[in-house]
């Protein structure tokens, strides 16, 4: 509870001069706080129906994702890649975009990184880890900006582009993986690219003497990093504004002066490169080698996360780490409680359902004339 | 306040779950990591769940399960397991081998138990910890076994089989899956010299259409009584059994169901058995490191139930193969003789 409760948006109150009609909507943490509640309390009806005992099946679900040092790296590494991911739906979503296409654009940032790092065992980290990591972020980057470019030219609408752009990239990634020009010969069963060279790799920043066999790496800094760039970007340069005010109004922006389908082309590269570096942070610190299918989900569950965390940094960063921590406890309520962890994802879902219903009450209200304070 | 008294409910939260999952009982825990088959495989990984649910009824141990969605899931699984201090964590299946090397070697104090291999390091290379049991089967007894019903009923014409050939299809011809096939066509061999046997693999544990396709080929080249050692991709070769009206032979567990009337018997490797008295074993202070086997000495192979398309004679014959197997009269071959 303390988690959610300090959950300020950092947006709008930087922000004045913008005045924003949503911005009711994402003044203070009580919506993603009640929805989480609510949630579980559904939740919580559900493992009453399965026949468990519910505060036996969450206390589980907390001893997973936080009762030992190991249970929180491992809910961190979950962590990394959904704030990331969270990130690049966010910001397009704050240009009024709805980026569907973090999962496709995760996938080409990691193939770009992995790529790179097994092209080049031999370069030193200092040449090969940045090489790596900028791989990750313009292969992203450049698979986002397709569905932005057509958006911007050919009117395209983004959902639809980058839901495509999702499927051609999973089928490519068979392809290359399997018997492609990236396929190695003896992953064990699972189609799989040559490993990356020694360079590319991110450390583990946890000494095995603290937390043995930890595998928090160092991608979890670059998160933190991404984050406050995310802001930064946003909230502290001319781009970000020009991009927030685009989100509120393409035909007024325009009026201003800011062409948007720049902006759109632009953004849609930029929530791109956030999914590129998610998918590069997963080959450079966790897999190693990049796995046919590997990280499967994380894009779809960052639409979730960047809606709960209301496309603010910080809001995003605490949604990234519930969602991981449902993630890693549902692994261990299963096994400890015996309570399937497709629990979580019901919880998951109503989350969801319950900000969505919230947004389409909001709408209501306006268009009734109620002010929407009268809501809150 | 308000902040206080959300504190004082998690550690409360926490307590009772402590209790109430058993941390810090004194009953010995019991953690199982499935491979990527997944615990509805109706095979292997069940087999071994299955084992694991009987250590929990009958000796009154604590266990979990998890299951492994990715390969790459195999070493903090385990890890889980090991660092919440468990007293026996079970790795299920021959592509754990590095996964247990490493956690192993990691966690000293706590045994580990690995089906169908031994720790294998960095390298490749086998090596074996003072901290692992390496849970062996004796496949080529159980493939024995069905290979000498096969065997008596291609020769006596029972039934569809008219054409005198049998055949096998592996998964991938990886040491645990050849012992099996190694078996069966030794004792066709022994039993029948004349009969005709094929082999082929599918290149596949899960995908069905690859075995089906298998299948067909060798339907096609006469075979009427099929033998898969496949996991899942294998049920695409009964199926092929079951659409041409020929016989087939299930592995690992009792197959029966997967088409009646066309699984004629099962060759039978009690991994339930294997996980179960392993955990037995670190109960009463009996565990033992290193290789351990499981063959018909002690039951932990067999066949499985038979069709009533089985003559008794074939019933009989594979009995006294197994009594032979147990009296060390006969020692089933366990390299594959007939590869194509």
């Amino acid at each position: 509870m303390t988690l959610a409760s300090s959950a300020s948006p950092t947006g709008p109150a930087t922000a004045p001069s913008v005045r924003q009609p949503t911005s009711q909507w994402s003044q203070g943490p009580a919506v993603p706080v009640v929805s989480v509640l609510v949630a579980l309390l559904l939740g919580a009806i559900f493992v009453l129906i399965s026949g468990h005992n519910p505060i036996q099946a969450y206390a589980a679900l907390l001893f997973g994702a936080f009762g030992s040092p190991y249970d929180i790296t491992e809910t961190l590494v979950i962590a990394v890649p959904l704030t990331l991911a969270g990130l690049s739906v966010a910001v397009a979503f704050r240009t009024g975009l709805f980026n569907i296409g973090a999962q496709g654009q995760l996938f080409v940032g990691a193939l770009a990184a992995g790529w790179t790092g097994a092209q080049f065992p031999d370069l030193p980290g200092v040449v090969l880890l940045p090489l790596t990591l900028v791989s990750g972020v313009l292969g992203g980057a450049a698979y986002g900006a397709i569905a932005g470019w057509l958006k911007a030219t050919r009117g395209v609408n983004e959902v639809i582009t980058t839901i495509m752009q999702n499927y051609i990239v999973v089928f490519v990634m068979h392809w290359l993986l399997q018997d492609g020009p990236m396929s190695a010969p003896n992953a064990l069963g699972t189609p799989a690219s040559s490993p990356i060279g020694a360079g590319a790799i991110l450390p583990i920043i946890i000494p095995n003497s603290l937390v043995p066999l930890s595998r928090l790496h160092a991608g979890v800094l670059l998160a933190v990093i991404a984050v406050v760039v995310f802001w930064f970007l946003l909230w502290r340069t001319s781009l970000g504004y020009e991009l927030r005010a685009v989100g509120l109004g393409a035909r007024a922006a325009a009026q201003a002066g800011i062409d948007p389908r720049r902006r759109m082309i632009m953004v849609m590269g930029i929530a791109g490169g956030f999914a590129g570096l998610a998918g590069m942070i997963q080959v450079s610190g966790l897999f190693h080698r990049v796995y046919d299918g590997f990280s499967s989900g994380f894009g779809f569950d960052a639409i979730a996360v960047a809606l709960l965390g209301k496309n603010s940094p910080i809001g995003i960063t605490l949604a990234a780490l519930l969602f991981a921590a449902f993630q890693r406890g549902g692994t261990i309520m299963q096994s400890n409680a015996g309570i399937s962890s497709h629990l979580i994802e019901i919880v998951e879902a109503i989350v969801l359902f319950v900000i969505a219903a919230e947004t389409i009450v909001r709408a209501i209200a306006s268009r009734r004339g109620t002010p929407a304070e009268a809501l809150a | 306040m308000k902040r206080l008294f959300a504190l004082a409910f998690i550690t409360v939260l926490v307590a009772t779950s402590c209790g109430a999952l058993g941390i810090g009982g004194s009953s010995i825990k019991v953690g199982l990591v499935t491979d990527i088959g997944g615990l509805n495989d109706k095979s292997f990984n069940a087999l071994a769940n299955q084992g694991r649910l009987d250590a929990a009824s009958q000796l009154g141990v604590t266990t979990s399960v998890i299951e492994s969605k990715k390969q790459e899931d195999y070493v903090p699984n385990l890890t889980t397991f090991a660092q919440q201090n468990y007293d026996l964590v079970i790795a299920v299946g021959f592509l754990m081998t590095n996964a247990t090397w490493t956690v192993a070697k990691q966690f000293p104090s706590v045994k580990f138990a690995i089906i169908d291999g031994a720790p294998a390091n960095a390298k490749g290379d086998t090596e074996n910890l003072p901290n692992v049991a390496n849970l062996f089967f004796k496949e080529q007894e159980a493939g024995y076994l069905v290979g000498v019903i096969a065997a008596t009923m291609a020769k006596n014409k029972v039934g569809k089989a008219t054409h005198n050939t049998v055949c096998s299809m592996g998964g991938i011809p990886i040491p645990p899956v050849d012992r099996f096939i190694a078996g069966y066509q030794d004792a066709v061999k022994t039993v029948s010299p004349s009969t005709t046997i094929l082999n082929g693999y599918s290149n596949d544990f899960v995908d069905q259409a690859k075995g089906n396709a298998v299948g067909v080929n060798h339907i096609g080249k006469g075979c009427d009584i099929l033998f898969q050692v496949a996991g899942g991709s294998g049920l695409g070769y009964i199926a092929a059994a079951k659409q041409a009206g020929v016989y087939a032979i299930g592995v690992d567990a009792d197959q029966k169901d997967a088409a009646p009337g066309t699984v004629i018997t099962s060759a039978l490797k009690r991994v339930n058995k294997a996980v179960f008295d392993t955990a037995k074993a670190v109960k009463d202070g009996k565990y033992k490191d290193g290789d351990n086997f499981f063959s018909a000495t002690n039951d932990g192979i067999g066949y499985g139930s038979l069709d009533p398309v089985v003559p008794a004679d074939a019933k009989a014959a594979a009995d006294q193969a197994l009594a032979d197997i147990k009296s060390g009269k006969i020692k089933p071959k366990d390299t594959v003789q007939v590869k194509g």
